[in-house]
């Protein structure tokens, strides 16, 4: 750390003898010891020493950026003076700033202190009881890591963040395999803080798992209808991450591109719908200290009961477009539970789909989407009747929004969001005919 | 370029370990216009070593951002240090790999950089260009970015060798509003593999394909969303490379046929028409070089190509060292790592749909009630094969004519079902050498293919 210390001190001293210049930069030392399982066995260890260097200038409202992974003083230098001659190519443009000077602050988080006997343990536990309770699981990959970081934010405006983090990290790839059939892909990836607990009871891991054991013999939804579909954690995470991106984020503002440019303080939602961004969600083992532009990161809401409070944008967008800044930039999305459990919204379904996730690309600016149900379920008259292959599904984000009829009870958590499930109509589900 | 002291750090290779020193410097440079506006400017230079260390069935791999002989050894030890730990949960001996061909191989061409300013300029003559010509956009983004890597690979057992992989592109993307209010874009990439002065010394071609896309923009503004259903349709080259990648080419790589791929129990069987052949090219394909050409792999195998299917029949997967040891066939060069610190996964290279005979005006003209679909912008497909990918441009065909344009879509089915109903192939093949394949790591790869003719579930709405 100390090393760190007085290497950000010759940065920002070389930084600061430079004439009418803001900068920001960061350094960062990480480093990662992660494990690899396939078919039982621990096949790899991998230990991963990393460096990184981000820095940013504006001199005469010009501004240009490099980044490079030598924590060398003289490759450091030489990436400012980079930076500042990108600078120096551009046109000028007043919207270009950094963050005021915060006051000098330490954070510390997470798991300091890394159990890597226990982890190693608790990956093959995981293992074994995946072979044990999901015997048609086939485990393609898997990998637990531990990762232990440094990193050191300073601004020519005085501010200087210093954070040390770990955080665990598992990731699983896996298939439905009975021998003769397979299903489709499924992942996992979930960052956690703690060993005490076994790693299958992570996330939705245990219920994910057996999803895909229950996809092996899919049947075929054989017309097209409009339906309700429950989209699972993991898909309203992807379903609203896709709809702020394109209605709330930088490029669509800048792009004057946005289905809800003029809406800020309007119903763009079902008033079930909150969705806040929080970084410093207790659920999070890492926190987002400060926003790209070096402000003091916190929790806002985008859209409070259906009402839209806020664009997810930085500092530049904010004075480009006379918009108001987001209050952090890691969109730590947490939705609000609802009132209702999951059974019971299934219960509660006509005709539709569970939807686990979509396989699709990014829609354009207006919302229409149209993509295969991957990992979905076909639900008629509340029972579950099978797992569904050949299936399309489209939908307008927008609409769907705004068609929001239950949110349930029941959250998960993978480390980077907190998610519901979400009960939506109006979709249009087409199997293949 | 990349200084070579690792070399000669094969003495410090422990006896009996089969073991890959690599050293990697990644560059990445990027400049993004938004309506005139810079929202990006900016330079990446990352290099360092890993070494990977093969024993008794399992690997040792260890990384460093720090480019030095000491670094070197020091990475070394620590893969040999783990793979040894890792060796006492063991208690099977893992197969030793076949020693390959111990020659050095050195590509024909290295990196070359350029200040920031010719980048930037070249961005702001584009965006100047279409300001003045199509003043009526809502929006414009023009963007350059150059993705490069350069490795020296090292190895106990294999090839040796000194390779680079430049490619660089110019995006351009437009958005214009379309009658009934909702905002309609498109986009294009010109470039491949090389620098910036090999593709873009002279800007005709970017220029006849801007007019190109404002024209199809406001065809597509006016466009009609497609019929829902099982159509005839003709994928443009641009659709089958990506078909060709995502749909075939995945299913093939041999670590997801072990994990239970579609095309697992379908080797040497008809999986296709026999108008299809699929071909994963190293380095030269159809007598020119490839796209993005490949001459060593990140394990030291020399690369060579890896046929996939041959007139309908599935002949191969694709391979690293471990699975072509398991599977008793050779590898074919297929094993490469993004960064310095990724280790190589089976990844495809130059993966190209073989062209046909026939002629795309036939083509069209022999579709009563179809679609022509142009362009996509991504792609995804599963262990079953099953795929979708996004239309982002295309034609109504009626009565063997092009007809109104239609609006973004998605088309969907089986690689291996709807790849049976192809029936007319054309004789032209186009790379499409743009592509990152997102399997784990990010990798640059090239795909390609003639247009097809078949059948395919359309989206609709």
């Amino acid at each position: 750390m100390a090393n760190l210390l007085e290497l950000s001190k010759q940065t920002y001293d070389y930084l600061m003898g430079k004439e009418g210049l803001k900068a920001d930069f960061t350094l960062a030392r990480t480093e990662e010891n992660e494990v690899t399982v396939k078919d039982g066995k621990m096949t790899m260890i991998r230990t991963l020493y990393n460096d990184a260097v981000s820095i940013r200038v504006i001199q005469n409202q010009k501004q240009g950026t490099a980044s490079i992974n030598s924590l060398v003083i003289q490759d450091i230098k030489e990436a400012i003076d980079s930076a500042l001659a990108s600078a120096e190519s551009t046109d000028a443009d007043p919207c270009y700033d950094i963050a005021p000077g915060l006051k000098p602050e330490k954070f510390e988080m997470g798991a300091l202190e890394p159990d890597m006997d226990k982890l190693l343990s608790r990956t093959m536990e995981l293992s074994e009881m995946i072979a044990q309770r999901h015997p048609k699981i086939k485990l393609m990959e898997m990998y637990t890591k531990y990762v232990r970081g440094t990193n050191i934010y300073r601004n020519t405006n005085g501010t200087q963040d210093e954070k040390e983090f770990g955080y665990y990290e598992l990731f699983l790839e896996y298939a439905g395999n009975d021998g003769v059939n397979s299903t489709g892909f499924q992942y996992n990836g979930v960052d956690f803080d703690s060993l005490e607990k076994p790693l299958i009871e992570l996330s939705s891991l245990e219920k994910d798992l057996t999803d895909t054991e229950n996809s092996l013999n899919p049947i075929s939804v054989t017309e097209k209808f409009e339906g309700e579909i429950i989209l699972t954690p993991s898909c309203a995470s992807q379903m609203l991450e896709m709809t702020i991106m394109n209605a709330a984020g930088d490029q669509a503002i800048l792009g004057q591109t946005s289905m809800w440019i003029d809406k800020v303080g309007q119903k763009v939602a079902s008033d079930k719908l909150t969705i806040a961004s929080n970084p410093w969600d207790p659920h999070f083992p890492n926190h987002e200290v400060h926003t790209g532009d070096g402000f003091r990161s916190e929790d806002y809401t985008l859209i409070e009961k259906g009402v839209l409070k806020s664009f997810a944008t930085n500092l530049y967008t904010s004075k480009k477009c006379g918009v108001a800044r987001a209050a952090n930039s890691s969109l730590a999305m947490v939705v609000e539970a609802g009132d209702v459990s999951l059974d019971d919204m299934i219960k509660g379904m006509k005709k539709g789909l569970i939807v686990g996730s979509v396989s699709c690309g990014m829609p354009g600016a207006n919302g229409e989407l149209s993509g295969v149900a991957k990992n979905s379920f076909y639900v008629e008259n509340g029972e579950v009747k099978g797992a569904v292959i050949e299936t399309m599904i489209s939908l307008n984000l927008f609409d769907l929004c705004n068609n929001i009829k239950a949110i349930s009870k029941e959250r998960v958590c993978d480390g980077f969001m907190v998610m519901p499930s979400i009960l939506a109509d109006h979709v249009t589900i087409s199997g293949k005919a | 370029m990349l200084e070579d002291f690792l070399t000669k750090q094969k003495s410090l290779f422990g006896t009996g370990m089969q073991t890959v020193l690599r050293g990697q410097e990644n560059r990445i440079r990027q400049v993004a216009l938004q309506n005139g506006n810079l929202i990006g400017n900016n330079r990446v230079d990352t290099n360092g070593i890993c070494a990977r260390v093969y024993a008794n069935g399992v690997y040792g791999f260890a990384s460093t951002a720090e480019y030095s002989e000491e670094a070197a050894a020091k990475m070394i030890a620590k893969a040999t240090e783990n793979a040894k730990v890792l060796a006492k949960y063991n208690k099977e001996n893992g197969t030793v790999y076949p020693p390959l061909s111990a020659n050095h191989i050195v590509s024909p061409r290295m990196i070359v950089d350029f200040e920031q300013k010719k980048l930037i300029d070249l961005c702001k003559e584009i965006d100047a260009y279409i300001v003045k010509k199509y003043p009526d956009l809502l929006s414009r983004t023009v963007s350059y970015r150059e993705d490069t890597m350069e490795k020296i690979i090292v190895t106990s057992d294999a090839a040796d060798g000194h390779v680079a992989y430049p490619r660089c592109r110019i995006f351009v993307e437009m958005g214009m509003k379309a009658a009934d209010g909702n905002t309609i874009e498109l986009y294009k990439l010109w470039g491949g593999f090389g620098h910036m002065e090999d593709h873009f010394a002279k800007l005709d071609e970017v220029y006849a394909g801007i007019d190109k896309l404002y024209v199809d923009l406001h065809a597509k503004a006016e466009g009609v969303y497609a019929e829902a259903g099982v159509k005839d349709v003709i994928l443009d080259p641009n659709v089958a490379g990506m078909i060709a990648h995502e749909a075939i080419g995945h299913t093939v790589e041999a670590d997801l046929v072990q994990g239970g791929s579609v095309a697992g129990p379908n080797l040497n069987k008809v999986v296709a028409s026999e108008k299809i052949s699929i071909v994963d090219f190293a380095h030269t394909a159809l007598g020119e070089q490839a796209s993005l050409p490949v001459y060593i792999d990140d394990e030291g195998v020399e690369a060579k190509d890896a046929v996939l299917i041959e007139n309908g029949v599935l002949k191969g997967y694709m391979h690293d060292r471990k699975s072509a040891a398991e599977f008793g066939v050779e590898p074919c060069g297929n094993a490469r790592g993004y960064g310095f610190s990724d280790e190589p996964l089976i990844r495809m290279r130059n993966t190209l749909v073989l062209p046909g005979q026939d002629k795309l005006e036939d083509m069209i003209a022999s579709i009563e009630d179809g679609y022509y679909l142009c362009n996509t912008g991504n792609g995804q497909a599963d262990l079953t094969g099953e795929f979708m990918f996004g239309i982002t441009m295309g034609y109504e065909i009626k009565h063997g004519k092009l007809g109104k344009a239609i609006l973004d879509t998605t088309v969907s089915g089986v690689a291996f079902d709807m790849l049976k109903t192809v029936d007319m192939v054309a004789d032209k093949a186009v790379w499409d050498p743009f592509g990152t394949c997102g399997k784990k790591q990010p990798m640059a790869v090239a795909m390609g293919g003639p247009a097809i003719k078949c059948k395919i579930t359309i989206g609709g709405r």
